[in-house]
């Protein structure tokens, strides 16, 4: 009851700010979401590792990082768009990541978690440095006409491509809902993530799960990588920021709430966004991020304390 | 005792004619992962294989041994070092980023050979932890200090209007990424654009792409408010083509749009949303029309390495290599103090379009280049707008609006 009440209340609560935003500042709600879109459809991939795996990747941006590089190649190569580079770039990303599972993080994962930070840490560094070796630090950026495309609403103008990003967070949420709760494969994944030694007894192959689910989250990340090569250029520093931002958000959410990172990343980007909007909080837009997830850990610990 | 003389003879005079036949070592530090530091690099290889294909200097070959400092200052230091203690070089060249520059100066006063910079614009750091002479003559800083192009910038734009009378600027906004060289951008265009309330300036950072931004949907809302004759970034290259596809998303198209990048990224010139963007530099290719020293520098240079000089740290370490050459064979030694004597005396006609000689800056006693250009893409190939002397186009104004 209480619980129902409260949600009632939140949720009363966000369409009366979501209504406000229109009203006042409709370019925060709209390039709020946007980012959003784009923090959750990057995090999400990695949440779904840490819930099931339990392991923190702490490559996981450079996983896109490689996959932008990859749909950049062939995109050169074969002169094809890079929204068409999606699905062979998801493919390729699938595989190259259960080839690494396979090698390095499955050895690691009996060891302490310090290990396997430690492992992935190094799967970054070597990621970054190949690139760096094969395409030099130089950036590169497909000019695509489509990512300027833009809509008028009375006075404002603005860029509707980021819209596909929220597209893609919203199927990735649900994709991953459906295929967790629905499908034998990934009720499986969902008794490994919960109880491994439980799951084994009933006869679930622990490290193949772990090991599929490794390769759809770097799919979802390698598609990820194909699409943001669209918006953005590319360098092999470039995927780097984007682990460290999934992390928090996954730990504002809760591991292994997937819903939660897209909330959060709504929370994240409006407030961002809100504050870029004015003068005086202009520059005060990268410190909401952390302002944020201090807010929610420490109000988490004080509830959990509490109860 | 006669047999211990003999020896000591034949040893002396081997030694002798193998110094005679000898080389001059140069230790070039660049950051070889940017294309700045890889360009600039071959650049310098480039000349000095000119030099050694020509004879040498003082019967000597020259040698370039080059050391990456990855554009990090404590690398840079480590580079110094190496390059003083292990390979001996005689003189130092090389250089981009301040932040590595910085690295390297207490380890370049405590060997006190020449140096010749290419880089390092940033005069806070880099020229104030030179200081003045005597302390830092061994310095010769070619590339202009911050707020030498500042000035340059300002000098250009007030030329501009003055020669073509549709070009009128008030309003300019500054688009700044918020690192350390976008805030030093910002605060030199406040007191060189608004400083005598000539122009009303306003501006806005962003984060930049390359450190995990790349919205900068924010930062065009503010300048489309403000309604800017001239709007200018100052970012990097990661930011070019992001910048432009938003703010034709956005309707943005103000008079001038003008970016400030260190360099731009590969097949900027190709792209459409590259027409008429205006930018800031020294050297472009569509100089090799009109200045000779350009032409035999493009010319050598695409048929030695098989690409284009991306940017103008390629023209500017070729011309530092053969500054140092020339200042070695007047000078007839590497000694310190006559080689700075020499140089002092240099006449360069440089690639880059000018005659480059030494003058004080604000702090150190031998400042090379202090102005840079103003220039536009056009069609694909980046043209001099100014100075005047050295054009090879017209401008294009106002920047169109977009369809």
């Amino acid at each position: 009851m209480v619980v129902k009440r409260r949600t009632a209340i939140i949720a009363a609560m966000s369409i009366a700010a979501t209504i406000a935003l229109i009203l006042w500042k409709p370019t925060v709600l709209i390039y709020g979401l946007q980012a959003a879109g784009l923090y959750a459809a990057v995090a999400i991939p990695m949440g779904l590792v840490l819930g099931i795996v339990h392991i923190v990747n702490l490559s996981h941006g450079e996983f896109m990082m490689v996959a932008a590089y990859a749909a950049y190649s062939a995109c050169k190569a074969l002169g094809m768009d890079p929204l068409l580079a999606i699905i062979p770039t998801a493919i390729v990303t699938a595989i190259f990541g259960w080839v690494i599972f396979q090698l390095t993080i499955r050895r690691a994962l009996k060891g302490p978690e310090l290990n396997q930070l430690i492992l992935t840490f190094g799967l970054a560094i070597a990621f970054t440095q190949t690139i760096n070796l094969i395409f030099t630090s130089q950036t590169y950026k497909i000019p695509l006409d489509y990512v300027s495309a833009s809509m008028d609403i009375g006075d404002i103008t603005f860029g509707t491509w980021s819209f596909v990003f929220v597209a893609v967070a919203i199927v990735y949420t649900y994709g991953l809902q459906f295929f967790l709760t629905k499908t034998t494969t990934g009720k499986a994944a969902l008794a490994v993530g919960q109880n491994p030694r439980g799951a084994a007894i009933v006869g679930i192959d622990v490290y193949r799960t772990y090991g599929l689910v490794f390769a759809l989250a770097m799919a979802l990340v390698g598609a990820m990588g194909a699409l943001f090569l669209t918006k953005s250029a590319i360098f092999p520093g470039v995927g780097t920021p984007f682990t460290m931002k999934s992390f928090c958000l996954i730990a504002m959410a809760g591991v292994g709430n997937i819903p939660g990172i897209l909330g959060a990343s709504v929370l994240l980007g409006v407030a961002e966004n809100f504050l870029r909007a004015f003068r005086p909080t202009r520059d005060w837009a990268e410190i909401v991020f952390f302002v944020l997830i201090i807010v929610v850990i420490v109000g988490r610990s004080l509830k959990g304390r509490k109860s | 005792m006669k047999r211990m003389m003999l020896a000591l003879a034949v040893f002396a005079l081997i030694a002798g004619s193998a110094y005679a036949q000898g080389t001059i070592k140069i230790g070039g530090i660049w950051t070889l992962a940017d294309i700045t530091g890889k360009q600039g690099s071959a650049a310098a290889q480039m000349a000095v294989d000119e030099i050694n294909a020509a004879g040498g200097i003082l019967g000597k070959k020259l040698d370039l041994i080059v050391v990456d400092d990855e554009g990090k200052a404590d690398k840079a230091a480590a580079a110094v070092e190496k390059l003083a203690t292990v390979d001996k070089v005689d003189v130092f060249m090389g250089g981009m980023g301040s932040g590595a520059e910085l690295g390297k100066i207490p380890a370049f006063k405590k060997y006190g050979k020449v140096v010749m910079s290419t880089g390092a614009a940033g005069s806070v750091t880099v020229e104030k932890a030179l200081g003045p002479s005597p302390e830092s003559d061994f310095y010769f800083h070619i590339h202009p200090w911050d707020y030498n192009q500042g000035a340059s910038y300002a000098e250009g734009w007030d030329a501009i209007q003055k020669q073509y009378p549709n070009i009128k600027i008030r309003k300019i906004f500054l688009a700044y990424e918020e690192g350390a060289f976008g805030k030093s951008s910002w605060d030199a265009t406040k007191i060189l654009f608004g400083g005598d309330n000539r122009y009303i300036v306003d501006g806005a950072s962003f984060k930049s792409a390359l450190f995990g931004g790349g919205d900068y949907t924010s930062v065009l809302e503010a300048a489309k408010a403000f309604k800017p004759d001239l709007f200018l970034w100052a970012g990097y290259d990661a930011d070019a083509l992001p910048l432009l596809e938003q703010s034709k998303a956005m309707k943005f198209s103000p008079g001038i749009y003008l970016g400030a990048p260190p360099g731009w990224p590969i097949g900027f010139g190709s792209s459409k949303l590259s027409r008429n963007v205006m930018l800031y530099g020294m050297w472009s290719p569509a100089m090799n029309d009109n200045n000779p020293a350009s032409a035999k520098f493009y010319k050598n240079y695409v048929a030695k390495y098989k690409e284009e000089p991306a940017t103008y740290f390629a023209p500017l370490s070729y011309s530092a290599v053969y500054i140092l050459a020339d200042g070695i064979k007047a000078a007839g030694t590497t000694e310190t103090a006559p080689l700075i004597k020499a140089l002092e005396a240099t006449k360069y006609a440089s690639p880059l379009g000018e005659t480059i000689t030494f003058k004080p800056s604000n702090i150190i006693k031998h400042q090379g280049i202090t102005r840079q250009k103003i220039l536009q893409w056009q069609g694909g190939f980046q043209e001099v707008i100014w100075p005047f002397e050295a054009a090879t186009a017209e401008p294009v104004y106002p920047f169109p609006a977009w369809k």
